[in-house]
C-alpha cells in the first residue's frame, strides 16, 4: 500500500500547476482585495485629482488621463504609494496564501516589493518581450504571485508557454531561438496560453515557463500586480536575501534549529 | 553637524565585490529619494572581520542622525555584536539605513525582521548559487 501524506485538493492543484504551468484561483481573502483595489484607486485619485467613484472605470479608462510619455512616472508613483503601507505585502500574500501554501510550502520568502504593470491600449513601450525569469538569475525554486485590478483577457493579458511546448523549446532551443527575442516569440506565438482573469482572482504561475506581453489592441488599460515567492530554505539565485527577498512565515523549530549552538568547553565572554 | 553618514566596505558584500564609489551611488541615491541628508562616507578597513571604523561611526552617534551603510550585511556576522550596535541606535534614538535592502532599523520591532534575513543567509550561505548548477 502506498503511504499519501497529502490530501486530494493538494494532489489536484499541484498536478494542475506542473500540467499547465499555472493555477487562477479566486482571491483567498476578498476584503483584503478590496482594500489594494481601494488604496491604488485612491491613490490614483491623490495623484491625478480624478474623482470617479467605481474602481473598474476609473482603472480601464486611465490612458484618458494619463499618456505614455507620463505612464513610467506615473507608475512608479502608484508603486511607492502601494509598498509605502505597512499592511499592503501582508495583504497581498493573502490573497494567495492557501494556494502557495500548497505548491510552495508554508516557510516562505517574499520579494520586499510588490511590483504594479500598467499597460495602456496600443503603448508600445510597456512591453515585456518573451522571457522567463530564471534566464534573469532568478531561482527555478520562484513562483509568480499575479494579481489584476481588472479584468484581463485577450492582448490585456499576458501570456505563457505551457509546460510540454517549453520542453519542447528547451530541447532545441539552439535551433530555434533565432536571433533576438521577438524571433523567439514568433517560433512559439501559436503555441502560448493567453490568460484570461477577472478581477478578484489570483494567477500563480510558474516563472520558468516563457511569458510577456504584446500590444494592449483592447481598448481597455491593464493593471496589474506581481510578486515572487519561494521556499525560504530553497536555494536563491541572483535575487538575493534581503535585497530581494525576506522571510515571512519562518516557523519555531527554524528560528530554534537557527539559533542553536554547542555547548562550549571554553567560556565566552562574548556570549 | 546633523546628518546621515555613509559607510562603505572594500570586502565582498554577498560574495560580490562592489566598487566603494557604486557603494556612495546606491547610498547617495537612498539619502536623495527620502530627503536625507547624506555626509561622506566611512571607509571600513580591509582587515577581515574588522568593524573598527563601524564602531568609530557608531561612537560618535551623537553628531549624526544615523549612519546608512550600503548593506545590512556588512554589520558584523556575530549575532551579539550586532545586538549590541541595534541597542546603541535604539538607545540613542538614532536611525540605521541599508540602502542595497532599503531597509532600516528605527524602532525595536526591526530587530526581528533584521535578524530573520540574518538568520536565514548565515544557514543557507554555503548552498551555492542555483544558476551554477542550471
Amino acid at each position: 500500500m502506498s503511504q499519501v501524506f497529502v490530501n486530494d485538493a493538494e494532489i489536484e492543484l499541484g498536478d494542475r500547476y506542473q500540467e499547465n504551468g499555472y493555477v487562477i484561483v479566486p482571491v483567498a481573502n476578498l476584503g483584503e482585495f478590496q482594500r489594494i483595489q481601494n488604496l491604488v484607486v485612491d491613490s490614483v485619485e491623490v495623484v491625478l485629482g480624478a474623482g470617479e467613484t467605481d474602481p473598474a472605470s476609473l482603472l480601464n479608462g486611465i490612458h484618458e488621463k494619463v499618456s505614455v510619455g507620463e505612464l513610467n512616472s506615473f507608475r512608479l508613483e502608484m508603486i511607492r504609494r502601494m509598498n509605502a503601507e505597512s499592511w499592503f505585502r501582508s495583504s497581498y500574500f493573502d490573497l494567495a496564501r492557501p494556494t502557495l501554501e500548497r505548491i510552495v510550502g508554508n516557510e516562505l520568502a517574499m520579494q520586499l516589493r510588490v511590483n504594479l504593470s500598467i499597460q495602456l491600449p496600443e503603448d508600445e513601450g510597456s512591453l515585456l518581450p518573451v522571457h522567463a525569469d530564471v534566464w534573469s538569475g532568478d531561482s527555478p525554486f520562484e513562483t509568480v504571485v499575479w494579481v489584476p485590478l481588472v479584468d484581463c483577457f485577450d492582448t490585456k493579458a499576458m501570456y505563457l508557454l505551457p509546460p510540454a511546448a517549453d520542453k519542447e523549446l528547451r530541447n532545441n532551443f539552439g535551433q530555434s531561438v533565432g536571433g533576438s527575442s521577438e524571433e523567439l516569440f514568433q517560433q512559439i506565438k501559436n503555441e502560448v496560453v493567453w490568460i484570461e482573469i477577472k478581477a478578484g482572482e489570483v494567477l500563480v504561475f510558474n516563472q520558468n515557463l516563457p511569458h510577456g506581453n504584446r500590444v494592449n489592441k483592447t481598448s481597455e488599460t491593464r493593471w496589474s500586480m506581481n510578486c515572487r515567492f519561494k521556499g525560504v530554505f530553497t536555494p536563491y539565485g541572483d535575487k538575493k536575501l534581503g535585497e530581494f527577498f525576506e522571510p515571512i512565515t519562518l516557523k519555531a523549530a527554524s528560528r530554534l534549529g537557527m539559533a542553536y549552538q554547542f555547548p562550549s568547553l571554553h567560556s565566552d565572554p562574548e556570549e | 553637524m546633523s546628518g546621515f553618514q555613509g559607510y562603505v566596505t572594500s570586502r565582498p558584500v554577498q560574495g560580490f565585490r562592489v566598487p566603494q564609489h557604486v557603494q556612495n551611488l546606491v547610498i547617495r541615491n537612498y539619502c536623495e529619494t527620502r530627503e536625507m541628508t547624506f555626509l561622506l562616507s566611512g571607509t571600513e578597513y580591509a582587515i577581515p572581520g574588522s568593524s573598527l571604523i563601524l564602531n568609530q561611526m557608531v561612537d560618535r552617534l551623537d553628531q549624526l542622525d544615523g549612519i546608512v551603510l550600503y548593506s545590512m550585511f556588512q554589520l558584523p556576522e556575530q549575532a551579539g555584536s550586532r545586538r549590541k550596535i541595534y541597542d546603541q541606535f535604539l538607545g540613542k534614538q538614532k536611525t540605521m539605513h541599508f540602502a542595497v535592502e532599503s531597509l532600516s532599523l528605527n524602532v525595536c520591532q526591526d530587530i526581528e525582521r533584521l535578524e530573520d534575513i540574518w538568520s536565514v543567509f548565515l544557514t543557507m550561505r554555503d548552498i551555492p548559487n542555483i544558476q551554477d548548477q542550471l
